[in-house]
């Protein structure tokens, strides 16, 4: 080996250990000084999403007015569109109803977010939201939706954050099966994919009477997550030699979420 | 020389941010094209050993500094079993395999075999992907491997292996553009002389 090939390999493992020797403290450090430098290619990147999306909608729509104006039914389909438009909005605006009656009824203070990028990583289930630390959102805080328990922040930066979703394996969450004494811990599955993936509650007692179709809520043990969050529907129990083990169905629809809330740290006494 | 590789590092932090551009396909398992380990494999063909090391570590470090996990915290009374982390900084040893097995075949990208390095380049995403997993599996241990996670592999490096050919091609625009030749300058043997 050529003498500066000699230097270059001991330099790499210098550095090499050097990274893996980080404390917590400064790979959050580094984490919070890379997505502050990134985060407006990400926010960027999420424009350009949605122009193309928006752009392939339009192209879809000059088609079929192609298609209806072969038809002379000008008038008509311009009605139609009218009322399309119109039912989109009515859509929306229900959406933005729902999110803002979750926001005022929620018995605690929320913070809303809009995804703007979607499992950036290969193996770990995280969305990316347009709130960071200039708004208060800190790590580890609780994230939801109308429908129930999304995740949990994993890396705030100053203007982004990344929110580890309930689908991961990483993200346990202490829960109770509702009308029976019986609690577990929730996860996801290691690589699982598909837009619907279920959920393992384990460590339940091997003789429980669980049935498919009961609710499952989070506790409120463990220090992360508030009590009494959904968190989906069993789907079926199966008895180990120590422990049961059920799969559940989440309950939040996380391929069609698009806006989640933040629990922020304030006071419960002071909902908004 | 170094105008060479000053660019080649330039290319690899503009992939850094390309790839934020780069979303997961449901509809293929979560697949999505790795550009910044495609550029770091294109790269290190043309790059002598030193460079492949240092871009080994740029990559290996932007990489996990944008998807390390923090730890899952909580109560450990609550979570008596709790799930860990890749550590940071792993991804730089993965990175630099990839790199000495791509220098392995320097001498036929020399030769002008492009293609050969293409296909190595999907090889070592597959082969990266898949050691990572094994990684996961191994700190987290429970071994499971489901079919899906093959999938996300295979049809990850599939994709990403499509767009070699492209970022070959703006590898050697940019080596005619810095007027560096791209010759074998990897790990040789000395000649050895019996007395």
């Amino acid at each position: 080996m050529k003498p500066q090939n000699l230097i270059a390999l001991l330099l790499f493992i210098a550095g090499a250990v050097w990274a893996l020797t980080r404390s917590e403290q400064s790979v959050r450090s580094i984490q919070k000084t890379v997505y502050s430098a990134i985060s407006p290619f990400i926010t960027g990147g999420s424009g350009l999403e949605t122009t193309a999306t928006e752009f392939i909608k339009e192209v879809e729509h000059s088609q079929a007015w192609e298609t209806k104006y072969d038809l002379a039914k000008e008038e008509l389909d311009k009605k139609r569109i009218e009322v399309a438009y119109l039912r989109k909005l009515e859509i929306e605006n229900a959406q933005l109803n729902q999110a803002l009656k979750f926001q005022q009824e929620a018995p605690f203070h929320v913070l809303a977010a809009k995804i703007i990028r979607r499992q950036p990583s290969t193996w770990w289930q995280t969305v990316t939201i347009n709130r960071g630390e200039k708004q208060g959102v800190g790590v580890q805080l609780t994230v939801l939706s109308p429908e129930g328990l999304v995740g949990k922040v994993d890396a705030p930066s100053e203007e982004t954050s990344t929110v580890i979703l309930l689908t991961d394996e990483n993200c346990q969450v202490s829960a109770k099966v509702d009308g029976t004494p019986e609690v577990g811990i929730l996860s996801g599955q290691r690589g699982q994919t598909g837009d619907k993936p279920n959920l393992r509650l384990r460590f339940l007692s091997k003789d429980a009477t669980i049935k498919p179709g009961m609710l499952v809520f989070t506790t409120g043990r463990g220090g992360l997550f508030p009590a009494d969050i959904l968190l989906g529907t069993i789907e079926s129990f199966e008895s180990g030699p120590l422990y049961g083990e059920a799969l559940v169905k989440p309950a939040v629809d996380f391929a069609a979420l698009k806006i989640v809330f933040v629990k922020t740290p304030n006071s419960p006494e002071s909902p908004r | 020389m170094i105008k060479y590789t000053l660019s080649v590092i330039l290319l690899t932090l503009a992939a850094c941010m390309v790839q934020q551009f780069m979303p997961a396909i449901s509809g293929l398992h979560g697949a999505r094209v790795l550009i910044l380990p495609l550029v770091f494999l294109c790269a290190t063909v043309s790059v002598n050993f030193a460079t492949m090391l240092l871009l080994a570590f740029i990559c290996g470090f932007l990489w996990d500094a944008q998807h390390a996990l923090s730890p899952q915290g909580g109560d450990p009374e609550v979570y008596t079993n709790p799930v860990e982390s890749l550590r940071f900084g792993y991804s730089i040893i993965l990175y630099a395999m990839m790199g000495l097995l791509m220098q392995g075949i320097q001498p036929l990208f020399r030769k002008g075999k492009w293609h050969i390095s293409s296909l190595l380049a999907g090889i070592a995403i597959f082969l990266y992907l898949f050691s990572e997993y094994l990684l996961i599996n191994f700190v987290r241990g429970d071994f499971a491997f489901p079919p899906t996670a093959f999938y996300r592999i295979y049809l990850t490096s599939a994709l990403t292996m499509l767009f070699s050919p492209l970022i070959f091609w703006i590898i050697f625009q940019l080596a005619s553009a810095c007027r560096h030749t791209i010759r074998y300058d990897g790990l040789k043997r000395e000649p050895r002389y019996l007395d």
